[in-house]
């Protein structure tokens, strides 16, 4: 038992490595907010192309979504940050990272967004486009406002999936929680670094957790409301958008 | 003078189902047409084509003179003199009353918020909800909800006004305060189709009466002359049961 906790939580060797991984934070932090941007971004463009008029535009968004839904993370970032050089594209680790991240979470997050925008029932798109709208004011005004709340939690719980992710970037080298654990354990001999990586990630994991599930039962408690009212989810469009979620995301 | 609604020989299918097979309508400057027929006989199909809501197989859809699918017509510069009110409501949830009335004026008119503000309290106002302009339409009764679509399409200064079953779905007691608006409406002088059930609005406020049954229509005149003395079999049967 002692030797257990002497190899875990070896007092002396937290204390270093705590401070150590701290001090990776930044580089997370910055990887994580500009994936978080850029993957919603690309997301959103993807589900409106996805959800275009034009055929070819959605059979080819379509191709891509799938494609990197079905593609593991750790392959796209050896890929990029390994093999693309190769191809002449070299990119330092950091961009590498949120490359890796943007393009696929992308193909996640538009996923999302497409089940939130088909959940919007159609007489809102009506109401807005009898009064003189264009399909892309309709979209912006009337579509997206009431989607993006919906896709609030489902977009949270991504997050905490991307944020997990990050540690596949140990791979290429990013400077990042595992990167820097993995380091200190082969220095001295002792697996209490990764407990301390552990301990950090689920310091911001759990919050983030938590409160989606709090977000998603907020919104159920909300429904159903009185009468035929405003916005009706329909039961099939929430189920697409609940199954969205992260399923097999995971590398 | 030109009709303000003409449409000639109008097709429309869904698939394999055809719901219109060759309507033709005119409707002239102040008119209240007021189209009946059974559930399925394709009214309201025919009231979406003529925004365009839904597109046509065959035939011409023609507003104020103007084509609406001609070569060079924007439906969304027609739509803005088609004012229309669903059955639904489809009030947008996360906007209060005023910002309901003030979104399209602002966005598609580009009317300052200023002014955008002072028609939708004036609107408001003219359906009797100047007190309910902050509320959201889930805190307001289906009723008052209608009143407030009312109002929205109204706040785009439409030359006519289409009504969608409006009253299908509300609570009994609260259909007489959205006729009432209605009446208000067409005693202004607006150019109204009304697909309804009720069949005391379409004999006090209708200046005529429409009957359509499988995708035609069957029948059309005055609409206390119609209800009294039906010509078509069909329509006779229809109204025997609705009355």
């Amino acid at each position: 038992m002692s030797d257990l906790i002497n190899a875990f939580f070896n007092g002396e060797i937290f204390k270093d490595s705590l401070w150590l991984l701290v001090k990776t934070l930044p580089t997370v932090f910055e990887v994580l907010v500009l994936g978080l941007v850029f993957s919603y971004l690309w997301g959103l463009i993807l589900a409106l192309m996805r959800l275009s008029r034009f055929r070819v535009l959605r059979y080819l968004t379509g191709a891509y979504i799938d494609f990197f839904r079905g593609l593991p993370l750790l392959l796209l970032f050896i890929f990029i940050y390994y093999g693309l050089p190769l191809a002449g594209l070299t990119l330092n680790a950091l961009t590498s990272g949120v490359l890796g991240l943007t393009l696929c979470y992308g193909a996640y997050s538009a996923e999302i967004f497409r089940a939130g925008i088909q959940a919007i029932p159609r007489g809102q798109t009506e109401a807005a486009r009898s009064l003189g709208m264009t399909s892309g004011q309709a979209m912006r005004y009337v579509i997206l406002p009431q989607a993006v709340k919906l896709v609030i939690p489902p977009l949270t719980n991504e997050f905490i999936a991307m944020i997990k992710d990050t540690s596949l970037m140990s791979v290429i080298a990013v400077p990042e929680l595992l990167f820097r654990a993995k380091e200190k354990m082969g220095v001295v001999a002792n697996p209490t670094p990764l407990t301390v990586a552990a301990l950090i990630y689920v310091v911001f994991t759990i919050p983030l957790i938590r409160l989606a599930a709090r977000l998603e039962s907020k919104r159920r408690k909300r429904r159903p409301p009185t009468k035929p009212a405003a916005a009706e989810i329909s039961p099939e469009a929430e189920q697409d958008l609940l199954n969205t979620d992260i399923a097999g995301q995971l590398p | 003078m030109i009709p303000m609604i003409e449409l000639i020989d109008v097709h429309k299918s869904f698939g394999h189902l055809e719901v219109l097979r060759g309507v033709s309508l005119r409707v002239t400057k102040g008119e209240v047409v007021v189209v009946i027929g059974p559930s399925g006989s394709g009214k309201s199909t025919m009231l979406r084509c003529i925004n365009g809501l839904e597109p046509i197989q065959r035939g011409k859809v023609v507003i104020e003179g103007e084509d609406l699918h001609g070569p060079g017509t924007d439906p969304n510069k027609i739509r803005q003199k088609i004012g229309m009110v669903f059955q639904q409501f489809n009030l947008f949830p996360h906007k209060n009353a005023l910002q309901n009335i003030m979104l399209a004026p602002m966005k598609v008119q580009k009317k300052s918020t200023r002014e955008a503000e002072a028609i939708a309290r004036d609107l408001l106002d003219r359906v009797g909800l100047a007190d309910k302009a902050h509320a959201y339409p889930d805190e307001l009764s289906g009723g008052q909800q209608q009143r407030v679509a009312i109002a929205r399409a109204l706040a785009m200064k439409p030359d006519m006004m289409l009504f969608d079953e409006v009253t299908s779905a509300l609570d009994p007691e609260l259909v007489a305060e959205v006729l009432a608006v209605m009446q208000q409406l067409a005693e202004g002088g607006m150019t109204m189709v009304v697909v309804t059930h009720e069949m005391g609005f379409a004999r006090e406020v209708g200046s005529r009466l429409v009957f359509m049954d499988e995708g035609t229509v069957i029948e059309e005149g005055d609409p206390r002359e119609m209800i009294a003395n039906p010509k078509e079999p069909r329509t006779q049967k229809f109204l025997s049961m609705v009355l």
